[in-house]
């Protein structure tokens, strides 16, 4: 039994963490918290399900695409909208953030209802045994898929220019506009890949769990406390964060039960941010 | 017309086009009040149930939102889970009206002291943590103050909720005595709000708010005064949260810890204008009515419509409309504004 639980905490904190790699980079970039993280989660999630039941499309190889229209969507709604408050008081964001995932919720309700979805590919219930412990292919399949991303985010940051464009705007932003570096783009272009970083963890979402409009309002939860437990200013800060929410709550529902869920994750998050509010690995600045 | 009538009407005009520009006597203000007041005690003899029902719902989010003014748009600390101390208001004042036969106003205050009392135990850990983190950190209280009125079903009811007794009178009468409790109490808390903001607390809550490092080496004891400030705030939440329970005869916890009320107050101050007195009030009277408006017609684009707003109040107006109606701010300037915060 206590197999299981390890890999089960193993899985899901590979899926939470994945979850909040892009509300991470967001926050540790342009100090946005980004509320409408969620909804964008939706979104994706919504992409997925929508190319699987139209097209048959396999859910695993429609993440590109769904992190594709994300990354549009982010990119147009830093552009036009956020970056006019980026000046304005660091609350604004929040709430600016805020007001988008309501509005963005909702026009989801009207569109697609509040009808639980799920989607289920021909290999939805297989699994391997490992002595007493079943993993199942979908769910170990999510964790590669974070791994990769996490692989995937940090080269794409530390090797290319784009990548080093927006660590630099992230520690100096000043320095980074007197050589050359236009911060709205940078502005637009992280908030795309953090939507897109969303977009894709919304369709692993729709892999292991039904989907609805109001799938983001708790996925954005558990994607702060990852960020807060984790860290910012290191994508290993996510990893560490998702594990040690997945361990918790795996652990929590083997001796508690599923009702004190909720209850642990803010405990988790509160004690953290009292004692050791920078997180696990986290530092004082990007890089 | 005679002298005294186009004297009048001359005063009358003068009159306006100095509150336009934000130089109107004091006492042109108090008229206002005074006339405004008595619409209000007014309304209900004459207007019938529903709109009755709306406006008492206007009084009850205006206090929530003028208290929600005090931690937030002067002290600084955006506290977006402060909902929680309406449930925890509500609640007390359920068991005790229902388990213990205390008399319904009595149980009120108690519940507002407990609220008050809750959130300055939670505000020494709680307010060391600055920005973002202490945001969410309130809607972290809200939803694990939802979770233990769920768990603890031999107090709470968990679940299956409270239900209230019911005032052995008409239902008319018993919404006008809601409609004047919650105009009481709006009126109360405006009042205990102006007169705090400008005593030194006051002082100190908008020194927190604008610099809080200077404000403590000025020698202000900020935690302390940061924990009054939530204190206050809640005090008021409580209240409105027992009357608010008295109101509706049941309440259950997805209903009083409900966070649409928090994007509610949110939404509202922001558009008054955040960090003024009359800003909530006036956010609050113009929100209700688009809010009543909009969802008559459409139910479904309720929220949304209400995101859409905070979403053009914190782009366009971020000083929401009160520097608009005080003819201190113009269109113009807004869009010039704009221009400047471009990057």
């Amino acid at each position: 039994m206590w197999l299981q639980v390890i890999i089960n905490g193993l899985l899901i904190g590979g899926f939470f963490a994945s979850t909040a790699m892009g509300f991470s980079i967001v926050w540790g970039v342009m100090d946005v918290v980004n509320s409408a993280h969620g909804a964008f989660i939706m979104l994706g999630a919504y992409v997925t399900y929508g190319l699987h039941t139209m097209l048959g499309l396999d859910p695993f190889l429609s993440i590109p695409i769904s992190m594709l229209v994300l990354f549009i969507i982010g990119f147009l709604t830093q552009k036009y909208i956020v970056n006019l408050i980026m000046k304005t008081a660091v609350s604004m964001s929040f709430v600016l953030t805020w007001g988008l995932d309501i509005l963005l919720i909702n026009i989801a309700l009207v569109l697609f209802t509040a009808n639980w979805r799920s989607v289920s590919p021909s290999y939805a219930g297989a699994h391997w045994a490992i002595g007493t412990a079943t993993v199942s292919y979908i769910r170990a399949g999510v964790l590669i898929v974070s791994v990769l991303l996490m692989f995937g985010l940090s080269y794409f940051m530390s090797r290319t220019k784009m990548g080093k464009a927006i660590l630099a705007t992230a520690f100096d932003k000043d320095a980074a506009r007197l050589v050359g570096v236009n911060i709205g783009h940078i502005y637009a272009v992280t908030l795309g890949i953090g939507s897109a970083l969303a977009g894709a963890a919304g369709s692993l979402t729709s892999m292991i769990y039904p989907i609805s409009p109001q799938l983001g309002v708790t996925l954005i939860a558990k994607a702060f406390v990852v960020t807060a437990l984790g860290g910012l200013g290191d994508m290993r800060g996510v990893i560490a964060g998702g594990l040690v929410l997945g361990f918790a709550e795996s652990l929590g529902v083997a001796l508690l039960g599923p009702e004190y869920q909720m209850a642990l994750d803010v405990l988790m998050l509160v004690a953290m941010l009292i004692l050791r509010p920078q997180g696990i690995l986290g530092k004082k600045y990007y890089g | 017309m005679s002298a005294d009538q186009s004297s009048l009407v001359s005063r009358w005009k003068t009159a306006i086009s100095d509150l336009r520009q934000g130089r109107a006597k004091r006492r042109t203000y108090v008229i206002l009040m005074v006339v405004a007041l008595a619409f209000l005690a007014v309304l209900p003899f004459v207007a019938g149930n529903y709109w009755v029902r709306v406006v008492t719902g206007i009084f009850m989010f205006a206090t929530l939102s003028q208290a929600w003014n005090v931690i937030t748009g002067y002290t600084g600390y955006f506290a977006f889970g402060n909902v929680a101390f309406l449930g925890t208001g509500a609640y007390v004042t359920a068991v005790l009206v229902v388990r213990y036969s205390v008399p319904v106003p009595v149980a009120i205050v108690i519940g507002a002291v407990v609220a008050a009392v809750y959130a300055m135990l939670l505000g020494f850990p709680l307010l060391r943590i600055t920005g973002h983190y202490f945001s969410i950190a309130t809607i972290g209280v809200n939803l694990a103050t939802r979770e233990i009125a769920f768990n603890l079903p031999s107090i709470t009811g968990g679940g299956m909720g409270i239900t209230m007794p019911l005032m052995r009178v008409s239902i008319q009468t018993f919404y006008r005595y809601i409609y004047f409790g919650m105009l009481g109490l709006m009126l109360l808390c405006t009042a205990a709000v102006y007169l705090l903001m400008r005593s030194r607390t006051g002082f100190a809550f908008r020194a927190i708010g604008a610099d809080e490092s200077a404000a403590r080496s000025m020698g202000i004891n900020t935690t302390l005064y940061k924990v009054l400030a939530w204190g206050f705030s809640a005090f008021f939440f409580g209240l409105v949260g027992g009357l608010y329970a008295y109101w509706f005869s049941f309440i259950e916890p997805p209903m009083v810890f409900n966070p649409a009320n928090a994007i509610k107050i949110v939404a509202m101050t922001y558009l008054g204008g955040i960090g003024t007195l009359p800003g909530p009030i006036i956010g609050a009277f113009i929100l209700e009515i688009i809010s009543e408006t909009v969802w008559g017609r459409f139910l479904e684009l309720h929220l949304a419509v209400l995101g859409l707003i905070i979403v053009f109040v914190t782009v366009f107006m971020p000083n929401g409309l009160l520097p608009l109606i005080r003819g201190e701010s113009s269109l113009r300037a807004l869009v010039q504004n704009l221009r400047e915060r471009r990057l």
